[in-house]
């Protein structure tokens, strides 16, 4: 901390940045604070702030309204699935990355993230198009297939980062006291990797929730999720019942956040890698 | 169990650190052959997808229609209506990520200098945004913007405007709406590297004469640089993909690529020209990924 001084001796040009600071914090939290307060509006139009009181009727509405029920039970359906396919696909990949000693391992790992820089409208086009060809159409799996290219990555990144950080001398030791590879894999390596797992697979859930380019492609009766009720519904109307999905699924966010800090710690997954 | 329980060791080249690793080889928990299904997994369902859809504009644009002379890339590289939504597509990319260097250094430098203990509740006020859905914010912002919203009847209450403005469907919320998606990534690149810089050199540049701003401008910002670049690239990629926030806040008044794909594929159903405005976004992120490729590796250079 010893330093800064040198930059901000000035108490004002301090005072600016804090209120700058303070100013921009509410500029990013406020159209979020917004929704969650109209989704406890009494009137039937969208007002902040809210006229008449608050209610809980937009939830109820949330509830009786069957697109946006059935929507949400394939979200979090897809959102589960994608992650354990993931992880069934991604643990072993960054595992046996890691500790690879060729030079092709930086590559494949480049090659296993890349999805991640891809414009997801275009592989969602693109998607649609392929599976259609190869017979899968618009149904579950192939909106399945669809999220698992983009929660792949995620799980890579978080597993791979976690066991880079983990000495070989654990494996190693187990391994000269006789365990077997499977029993090494087990007892030492799946233990330690957990949190990198656990963490990968929610934030590929988080992730797989708002995915709206992808799961926009694969729209159906049985295979909407949430965010494209959602975007449907306010093409046609502009009421809070949209501000109570909201809340809802902002619920879901947090919860998972919460879980994460206690498992594996924010920072080393907010900062880009 | 299908893992070969050979020998733990297995021959390397280099050195290791650590004492273990003297004369002997390290420990591979799984056989590299695992990584196999992740790899066919995207090569299937990620590489061929994008490959079959560039060959299809392809295909479709100069075989199905052979001497029309409107094969698809030619349309959208000439018609003057097509090269200006890619002219508003890389404006509005390029516009966005630089109100959001603008916009989130000084958060960036707050965060790594000043936030102290706060530094954890800043971080989390920056990642919790991003975890709520695309279509909250929009909403939110709508709410503000609206003929009746908090925006007009302020400036309406202190006497700035008689008659409410229609901000809406217009490109000020679009613009604010991307800013606000995006900014927490250019954030958390630019601290990120801001974290690294060796504080010293600063108080060697302001010991030895030169001005706050002169300081900031040619030792703190220089050494910066490779932060903002990791994070105009993140925020230039999204941005030049993103469709959701143009449709629900700026209406028709910007036209980009992927709203245009988004409109061929919901109402004129035109694929073929669907594919070739697609595959220009793709060549687009994939000169971004090749950037990125190249500054992480001078970073890793001079890091080692």
């Amino acid at each position: 901390m010893e330093g800064w001084s040198y930059y901000w001796e000035n108490r004002g040009s301090r005072l600016l940045l804090t209120a700058y600071v303070v100013a921009f914090f509410i500029f990013l939290i406020a159209p979020i604070l917004i929704v969650v307060v109209v989704s406890f509006s009494a009137t039937s139009y969208v007002a902040f702030p809210p006229r008449e009181g608050l209610s809980l009727q937009w939830f109820q509405r949330f509830w009786e309204y069957k697109p946006f029920l059935n929507s949400l039970i394939v979200s979090i359906q897809i959102a589960l699935l994608s992650a354990a396919l993931g992880a069934l696909l991604g643990v072993p990949a960054a595992l046996a990355l890691v500790r690879s000693r060729r030079r092709l391992a930086n590559t494949v790992m480049t090659f296993l993230l890349s999805p991640l820089s891809m414009p997801l409208i275009v592989l969602g086009f693109a998607l649609l198009f392929f599976l259609s060809r190869i017979g899968f159409g618009v149904s579950f799996l192939s909106l399945l297939i669809a999220h698992t290219v983009v929660s792949l990555p995620y799980i890579v990144r978080t597993v791979a980062g976690v066991y880079r950080g983990i000495s070989p001398e654990f494996e190693e030791t187990a391994a000269i006291l006789g365990a077997n590879r499977w029993q090494v894999f087990v007892n030492v390596t799946l233990p330690m990797i957990k949190p990198g797992i656990f963490a990968g697979a929610l934030f590929a859930m988080l992730i797989s929730l708002d995915n709206l380019p992808i799961s926009y492609f694969f729209g159906s009766a049985e295979t909407n999720t949430l965010p494209v009720v959602m975007l449907s519904y306010l093409e046609h109307q502009f009421d809070p019942s949209v501000a109570a999905a909201s809340t809802i699924q902002l619920l879901v966010a947090i919860v998972g956040l919460v879980i994460l800090e206690r498992t594996y710690g924010l920072q080393r997954i907010g900062m880009p890698t | 169990m299908t893992t070969p329980t050979g020998t733990a060791e297995q021959p390397t080249t280099s050195p290791r650190s650590g004492l273990w690793s003297r004369g002997a080889g390290h420990y591979q928990s799984v056989g590299e052959w695992w990584i196999l299904p992740a790899a066919i997994f995207l090569v299937v369902f990620f590489v061929v997808p994008l490959v079959e859809n560039a060959e299809k504009s392809i295909a479709l644009s100069q075989l199905l229609r052979p001497g029309t002379g409107d094969g698809y890339y030619l349309k959208l590289f000439t018609d003057p209506y097509y090269l200006w939504v890619i002219g508003q597509t890389v404006i509005l990319s390029v516009g966005v990520t630089a109100i959001c260097v603008v916009v989130g250094y000084p958060i960036a430098l707050y965060l790594v200098r000043h936030a102290g203990r706060w530094s954890g509740l800043v971080i989390f006020l920056l990642i919790a945004p991003l975890l709520t859905s695309i279509i909250m914010r929009t909403f939110g912002w709508r709410v503000l913007f609206a003929r009746r919203g908090l925006f007009n009847e302020t400036l309406m209450d202190i006497g700035w405007i008689e008659r409410p403005i229609a901000f809406l469907n217009g490109p000020v919320p679009a613009v604010i709406g991307l800013v606000h998606v995006l900014v927490p990534f250019m954030i958390l690149s630019i601290a990120s590297v801001l974290r690294n810089i060796d504080i010293g050199l600063e108080e060697s540049a302001r010991l030895l004469g030169a001005g706050r701003i002169r300081t900031f401008m040619s030792v703190t910002l220089p050494l910066s640089l490779d932060g903002i670049g990791t994070g105009a690239i993140l925020v230039f990629l999204l941005a030049n993909g993103s469709f959701v926030t143009l449709l629900l806040l700026g209406g028709g008044s910007i036209q980009t690529l992927p709203l245009l794909i988004y409109q061929q594929f919901n109402t004129t159903r035109d694929f073929g020209f669907a594919s070739a405005m697609s595959n220009v976004l793709l060549v687009v992120a994939l000169a971004c990924l090749y950037l990125q490729l190249r500054l992480i590796r001078r970073r890793g250079v001079k890091g080692g």
